[in-house]
Protein backbone atom coordinates (compact mmCIF):
# COMPACT_ATOMS: atom_id res chain seq x y z
CA UNK A 1 0.00 0.00 0.00
CA UNK A 2 1.34 3.47 -0.94
CA UNK A 3 -0.28 6.55 0.57
CA UNK A 4 0.46 10.24 -0.10
CA UNK A 5 -0.85 12.86 2.34
CA UNK A 6 -1.54 16.32 0.88
CA UNK A 7 -3.33 19.51 1.91
CA UNK A 8 -2.98 23.18 2.79
CA UNK A 9 -0.16 24.35 5.04
CA UNK A 10 -0.95 23.83 8.70
CA UNK A 11 -3.90 21.52 8.06
CA UNK A 12 -2.16 18.56 9.68
CA UNK A 13 -0.42 16.63 6.88
CA UNK A 14 2.75 15.90 8.83
CA UNK A 15 0.96 14.95 12.05
CA UNK A 16 -1.41 12.65 10.14
CA UNK A 17 1.49 11.04 8.27
CA UNK A 18 3.43 10.41 11.46
CA UNK A 19 0.49 8.73 13.18
CA UNK A 20 -0.41 6.67 10.10
CA UNK A 21 3.16 5.41 9.69
CA UNK A 22 3.55 4.39 13.31
CA UNK A 23 0.11 2.78 13.37
CA UNK A 24 0.94 0.61 10.34
CA UNK A 25 4.30 -0.30 11.83
CA UNK A 26 2.68 -1.28 15.15
CA UNK A 27 0.33 -3.63 13.35
CA UNK A 28 3.31 -5.44 11.86
CA UNK A 29 3.75 -3.81 8.43
CA UNK A 30 7.21 -2.86 7.22
CA UNK A 31 6.73 0.90 6.91
CA UNK A 32 8.69 3.53 5.02
CA UNK A 33 7.85 7.18 5.77
CA UNK A 34 9.03 9.62 3.10
CA UNK A 35 9.32 13.32 3.87
CA UNK A 36 8.97 15.11 0.53
CA UNK A 37 8.57 18.57 2.05
CA UNK A 38 11.25 21.18 1.29
CA UNK A 39 10.85 22.09 4.97
CA UNK A 40 11.02 18.57 6.40
CA UNK A 41 9.47 18.16 9.87
CA UNK A 42 8.14 14.60 9.72
CA UNK A 43 10.91 13.46 12.08
CA UNK A 44 9.37 15.54 14.83
CA UNK A 45 5.91 13.98 14.34
CA UNK A 46 7.42 10.49 14.27
CA UNK A 47 9.24 11.21 17.51
CA UNK A 48 12.95 11.13 16.59
CA UNK A 49 13.52 14.61 18.03
CA UNK A 50 14.79 17.88 16.64
CA UNK A 51 18.48 17.06 16.37
CA UNK A 52 17.98 13.90 14.34
CA UNK A 53 15.44 15.72 12.15
CA UNK A 54 17.96 18.46 11.44
CA UNK A 55 20.70 15.93 10.75
CA UNK A 56 18.59 14.29 8.04
CA UNK A 57 17.92 17.68 6.48
CA UNK A 58 21.59 18.58 6.41
CA UNK A 59 22.48 15.31 4.63
CA UNK A 60 19.80 16.12 2.06
CA UNK A 61 21.03 19.74 1.71
CA UNK A 62 24.58 18.46 1.16
CA UNK A 63 23.42 16.92 -2.15
CA UNK A 64 22.36 20.36 -3.43
CA UNK A 65 25.62 21.82 -2.15
CA UNK A 66 27.58 19.16 -4.05
CA UNK A 67 29.28 17.71 -0.97
CA UNK A 68 27.18 14.53 -0.79
CA UNK A 69 26.85 11.94 -3.54
CA UNK A 70 23.50 11.44 -5.22
CA UNK A 71 21.79 8.18 -4.34
CA UNK A 72 22.69 5.33 -6.69
CA UNK A 73 19.58 3.25 -5.98
CA UNK A 74 16.36 3.34 -4.02
CA UNK A 75 17.98 1.23 -1.26
CA UNK A 76 20.95 3.61 -1.08
CA UNK A 77 18.52 6.55 -0.87
CA UNK A 78 16.62 5.07 2.06
CA UNK A 79 19.86 4.04 3.74
CA UNK A 80 21.85 7.28 3.51
CA UNK A 81 19.01 9.78 3.70
CA UNK A 82 17.07 7.84 6.28
CA UNK A 83 16.99 6.88 9.93
CA UNK A 84 15.22 4.42 12.17
CA UNK A 85 12.19 5.94 13.94
CA UNK A 86 10.05 4.57 16.81
CA UNK A 87 7.97 1.41 16.19
CA UNK A 88 10.47 0.43 13.50
CA UNK A 89 9.34 2.99 10.93
CA UNK A 90 12.09 3.87 8.45
CA UNK A 91 12.10 7.62 7.76
CA UNK A 92 13.86 9.15 4.75
CA UNK A 93 14.01 12.78 3.62
CA UNK A 94 13.52 12.75 -0.16
CA UNK A 95 12.71 16.34 -1.08
CA UNK A 96 12.89 16.86 -4.85
CA UNK A 97 16.44 17.71 -5.88
CA UNK A 98 17.24 20.75 -8.03
CA UNK A 99 19.65 19.13 -10.50
CA UNK A 100 18.94 15.42 -10.85
CA UNK A 101 21.68 13.27 -12.34
CA UNK A 102 21.00 10.57 -14.94
CA UNK A 103 19.87 7.42 -13.19
CA UNK A 104 18.95 9.24 -10.00
CA UNK A 105 16.25 7.18 -8.25
CA UNK B 1 8.64 49.92 5.29
CA UNK B 2 9.02 46.80 3.17
CA UNK B 3 8.21 43.70 5.09
CA UNK B 4 7.60 40.06 4.14
CA UNK B 5 5.89 37.49 6.35
CA UNK B 6 7.40 33.99 6.31
CA UNK B 7 7.03 30.87 8.43
CA UNK B 8 5.78 27.31 8.54
CA UNK B 9 2.49 26.52 6.81
CA UNK B 10 -0.40 27.36 9.13
CA UNK B 11 1.71 29.55 11.45
CA UNK B 12 -0.56 32.52 10.73
CA UNK B 13 1.36 34.47 8.07
CA UNK B 14 -1.66 35.51 6.02
CA UNK B 15 -3.80 36.44 9.01
CA UNK B 16 -1.10 38.63 10.47
CA UNK B 17 0.10 40.12 7.15
CA UNK B 18 -3.40 41.17 6.11
CA UNK B 19 -4.19 42.69 9.49
CA UNK B 20 -0.77 44.38 9.52
CA UNK B 21 -1.38 45.94 6.08
CA UNK B 22 -4.79 47.26 7.12
CA UNK B 23 -3.50 48.76 10.35
CA UNK B 24 -0.93 50.69 8.29
CA UNK B 25 -3.60 51.68 5.79
CA UNK B 26 -5.92 52.90 8.53
CA UNK B 27 -3.11 55.18 9.71
CA UNK B 28 -3.32 56.96 6.35
CA UNK B 29 -0.33 55.21 4.76
CA UNK B 30 -0.16 54.01 1.14
CA UNK B 31 0.09 50.26 1.39
CA UNK B 32 0.65 47.56 -1.22
CA UNK B 33 -0.22 44.09 0.06
CA UNK B 34 1.41 41.31 -1.95
CA UNK B 35 0.19 37.74 -1.98
CA UNK B 36 2.96 35.62 -3.48
CA UNK B 37 1.40 32.35 -2.45
CA UNK B 38 0.10 30.28 -5.38
CA UNK B 39 -2.65 29.25 -2.95
CA UNK B 40 -3.61 32.83 -2.09
CA UNK B 41 -5.22 33.56 1.25
CA UNK B 42 -4.34 37.17 1.91
CA UNK B 43 -7.61 38.52 0.48
CA UNK B 44 -9.50 36.96 3.42
CA UNK B 45 -7.56 38.70 6.16
CA UNK B 46 -7.63 41.98 4.23
CA UNK B 47 -11.40 41.74 3.88
CA UNK B 48 -11.22 41.94 0.07
CA UNK B 49 -14.20 40.21 -1.51
CA UNK B 50 -12.59 39.82 -4.93
CA UNK B 51 -10.52 36.65 -4.99
CA UNK B 52 -8.61 37.25 -8.24
CA UNK B 53 -6.17 40.17 -8.10
CA UNK B 54 -3.25 39.04 -10.25
CA UNK B 55 -1.47 40.65 -13.18
CA UNK B 56 -3.20 39.61 -16.41
CA UNK B 57 -1.06 37.92 -19.08
CA UNK B 58 -1.09 41.03 -21.29
CA UNK B 59 0.64 43.09 -18.55
CA UNK B 60 3.83 41.07 -18.98
CA UNK B 61 5.78 40.66 -22.21
CA UNK B 62 8.39 38.12 -23.18
CA UNK B 63 11.68 39.26 -24.68
CA UNK B 64 14.90 37.71 -25.82
CA UNK B 65 18.06 38.45 -23.87
CA UNK B 66 21.03 36.93 -25.69
CA UNK B 67 19.11 33.72 -26.37
CA UNK B 68 17.46 33.60 -22.93
CA UNK B 69 13.76 34.07 -22.53
CA UNK B 70 12.97 36.84 -20.09
CA UNK B 71 9.92 38.73 -18.98
CA UNK B 72 9.20 42.38 -18.21
CA UNK B 73 6.25 44.68 -17.78
CA UNK B 74 4.61 45.65 -21.07
CA UNK B 75 6.21 48.66 -22.76
CA UNK B 76 4.98 51.85 -21.11
CA UNK B 77 3.63 50.12 -17.99
CA UNK B 78 5.31 51.27 -14.76
CA UNK B 79 5.13 49.60 -11.37
CA UNK B 80 2.84 52.28 -10.00
CA UNK B 81 0.77 52.16 -13.20
CA UNK B 82 0.37 48.40 -12.86
CA UNK B 83 -0.84 48.79 -9.29
CA UNK B 84 -3.35 51.47 -10.23
CA UNK B 85 -4.62 49.41 -13.13
CA UNK B 86 -4.58 45.86 -11.77
CA UNK B 87 -4.41 45.90 -7.97
CA UNK B 88 -7.68 45.56 -6.08
CA UNK B 89 -8.47 48.32 -3.59
CA UNK B 90 -9.62 46.93 -0.26
CA UNK B 91 -10.76 48.28 3.11
CA UNK B 92 -8.57 50.97 4.69
CA UNK B 93 -7.34 51.81 1.18
CA UNK B 94 -4.95 48.87 0.95
CA UNK B 95 -3.95 47.79 -2.58
CA UNK B 96 -3.84 44.02 -3.08
CA UNK B 97 -1.81 42.35 -5.81
CA UNK B 98 -1.59 38.58 -6.16
CA UNK B 99 1.04 36.54 -7.92
CA UNK B 100 -1.90 34.67 -9.38
CA UNK B 101 -3.61 31.44 -8.56
CA UNK B 102 -2.09 28.10 -9.37
CA UNK B 103 -4.00 26.81 -12.37
CA UNK B 104 -3.87 23.14 -13.24
CA UNK B 105 -1.40 20.55 -12.02
CA UNK B 106 1.66 21.92 -13.82
CA UNK B 107 1.06 25.66 -13.62
CA UNK B 108 4.02 27.68 -14.81
CA UNK B 109 4.13 30.98 -12.99
CA UNK B 110 7.37 32.26 -14.55
CA UNK B 111 5.61 35.02 -16.47
CA UNK B 112 3.56 36.29 -13.53
CA UNK B 113 6.46 35.87 -11.17
CA UNK B 114 8.81 38.14 -13.12
CA UNK B 115 6.09 40.70 -13.84
CA UNK B 116 5.20 40.73 -10.15
CA UNK B 117 8.82 41.28 -9.13
CA UNK B 118 9.24 44.06 -11.63
CA UNK B 119 6.23 45.92 -10.27
CA UNK B 120 7.95 45.96 -6.89
CA UNK B 121 11.39 46.80 -8.28
CA UNK B 122 9.85 49.73 -10.15
CA UNK B 123 7.88 51.03 -7.20
CA UNK B 124 9.08 54.41 -6.02
CA UNK B 125 10.00 53.84 -2.40
CA UNK B 126 8.63 57.16 -1.28
CA UNK B 127 5.33 56.91 0.44
CA UNK B 128 4.71 53.22 -0.28
CA UNK B 129 4.70 50.51 2.32
CA UNK B 130 4.98 46.96 1.00
CA UNK B 131 3.58 44.09 3.08
CA UNK B 132 4.14 40.66 1.54
CA UNK B 133 2.81 37.20 2.33
CA UNK B 134 5.17 34.45 1.14
CA UNK B 135 4.46 30.75 0.63
CA UNK B 136 4.91 28.61 3.73
CA UNK B 137 8.12 26.76 4.42
CA UNK B 138 11.77 27.38 3.71
CA UNK B 139 12.16 27.16 -0.05
CA UNK B 140 10.73 30.29 -1.75
CA UNK B 141 11.96 32.81 0.86
CA UNK B 142 15.53 31.78 -0.01
CA UNK B 143 14.94 32.20 -3.74
CA UNK B 144 14.13 35.68 -5.04
CA UNK B 145 10.53 35.71 -3.85
CA UNK B 146 11.04 38.17 -1.04
CA UNK B 147 13.89 40.25 -2.40
CA UNK B 148 11.91 43.47 -1.92
CA UNK B 149 11.85 42.94 1.84
CA UNK B 150 14.00 45.05 4.12
CA UNK B 151 12.56 43.12 7.04
CA UNK B 152 11.45 39.50 7.21
CA UNK B 153 8.98 38.77 9.96
CA UNK B 154 9.13 35.06 10.79
CA UNK B 155 5.79 33.94 12.24
CA UNK B 156 6.34 31.12 14.72
CA UNK B 157 4.00 29.16 16.97
CA UNK B 158 5.39 27.75 20.22
CA UNK B 159 5.50 24.23 18.77
CA UNK B 160 8.65 22.23 17.92
CA UNK B 161 8.09 22.06 14.13
CA UNK B 162 7.21 25.74 13.89
CA UNK B 163 10.24 26.79 15.96
CA UNK B 164 12.52 24.51 13.92
CA UNK B 165 11.21 26.15 10.73
CA UNK B 166 11.84 29.55 12.31
CA UNK B 167 15.42 28.59 13.05
CA UNK B 168 15.92 27.54 9.42
CA UNK B 169 14.43 30.86 8.25
CA UNK B 170 16.73 32.83 10.56
CA UNK B 171 19.44 32.19 7.95
CA UNK B 172 17.67 34.68 5.67
CA UNK B 173 19.75 37.32 7.46
CA UNK B 174 22.85 35.99 5.67
CA UNK B 175 21.35 36.27 2.15
CA UNK B 176 22.49 38.84 -0.43
CA UNK B 177 20.33 41.81 0.58
CA UNK B 178 21.17 41.30 4.30
CA UNK B 179 17.61 41.97 5.46
CA UNK B 180 16.61 42.39 9.08
CA UNK B 181 15.01 39.18 10.35
CA UNK B 182 12.76 39.21 13.41
CA UNK B 183 10.36 36.75 14.94
CA UNK B 184 6.69 37.21 15.81
CA UNK B 185 5.49 34.67 18.35
CA UNK B 186 1.97 33.68 17.33
CA UNK B 187 -0.83 31.81 19.13
CA UNK B 188 0.92 32.19 22.49
CA UNK B 189 -0.84 31.24 25.72
CA UNK B 190 1.53 32.87 28.19
CA UNK B 191 4.55 35.20 28.11
CA UNK B 192 6.96 32.28 28.55
CA UNK B 193 5.86 31.01 25.11
CA UNK B 194 7.14 34.18 23.43
CA UNK B 195 10.46 33.98 25.24
CA UNK B 196 10.84 30.32 24.22
CA UNK B 197 10.12 31.18 20.58
CA UNK B 198 12.80 33.90 20.61
CA UNK B 199 15.30 31.62 22.30
CA UNK B 200 14.70 28.58 20.08
CA UNK B 201 14.79 30.52 16.82
CA UNK B 202 17.70 32.70 17.91
CA UNK B 203 15.86 35.72 16.51
CA UNK B 204 15.02 39.09 18.08
CA UNK B 205 11.37 39.19 19.15
CA UNK B 206 9.29 41.97 17.57
CA UNK B 207 6.21 41.03 19.55
CA UNK B 208 3.71 38.33 20.44
CA UNK B 209 0.16 37.64 19.32
CA UNK B 210 -2.06 35.70 21.73
CA UNK B 211 -3.99 32.57 20.88
CA UNK B 212 -7.33 34.07 19.83
CA UNK B 213 -10.52 32.00 19.34
CA UNK B 214 -12.05 34.97 17.48
CA UNK B 215 -9.49 34.42 14.73
CA UNK B 216 -10.78 30.89 14.15
CA UNK B 217 -14.36 32.13 14.06
CA UNK B 218 -13.41 34.87 11.58
CA UNK B 219 -11.66 32.23 9.44
CA UNK B 220 -14.65 29.94 9.54
CA UNK B 221 -16.98 32.62 8.19
CA UNK B 222 -14.39 33.93 5.71
CA UNK B 223 -14.11 37.37 7.28
CA UNK B 224 -11.12 39.53 8.13
CA UNK B 225 -10.42 39.31 11.85
CA UNK B 226 -10.20 43.10 11.85
CA UNK B 227 -13.85 43.29 10.72
CA UNK B 228 -15.02 40.38 12.87
CA UNK B 229 -13.43 41.56 16.11
CA UNK B 230 -11.93 45.05 15.54
CA UNK B 231 -10.82 45.56 19.13
CA UNK B 232 -9.97 41.95 19.99
CA UNK B 233 -6.63 40.44 21.03
CA UNK B 234 -5.31 39.85 17.47
CA UNK B 235 -6.10 43.39 16.29
CA UNK B 236 -4.52 44.86 19.42
CA UNK B 237 -1.39 42.76 19.14
CA UNK B 238 -0.93 43.56 15.44
CA UNK B 239 -1.29 47.29 16.18
CA UNK B 240 1.57 46.89 18.65
CA UNK B 241 3.64 45.04 16.02
CA UNK B 242 3.11 47.83 13.50
CA UNK B 243 4.07 50.47 16.06
CA UNK B 244 7.16 48.50 17.11
CA UNK B 245 8.38 48.02 13.55
CA UNK B 246 7.72 51.66 12.64
CA UNK B 247 9.80 52.73 15.62
CA UNK B 248 12.65 50.56 14.31
CA UNK B 249 12.43 51.44 10.61
CA UNK B 250 11.39 55.10 10.76
CA UNK B 251 13.66 56.70 13.32
CA UNK B 252 12.35 60.06 14.48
Amino acid sequence: MKIAVVGKGGSGKTTTTGVLARTFARSGHATLALDCDSNPNLGISLGIGEEATERLMSVRDAVDAGTEEHASSADDLVERFGVEAPDGVRLAVVTAIQNPEPGCP
Amino acid sequence: MRVAFVGKGGAGKSSLAGTFARVLGAAGQRVLALDSDPMPGLAFSLGVAQRDAGLPDEAVEEYDDGGRRRYRLRDGLTGTGAIEKYAVRGPDGVYLLQLGKARGPRWDNTRQHFGFQQVIDDLPGDGWHVVGDLPGGTRQPFLTWGRYAQTFLVVVEPTPASMLTGRRLAKLATTASAPAVMVVANKVSDPADAMRVAERTGLPLLGAVPHDPALYRADQCGRAVLDHDPDGPTAGAVRSLVAALRRRTEPA
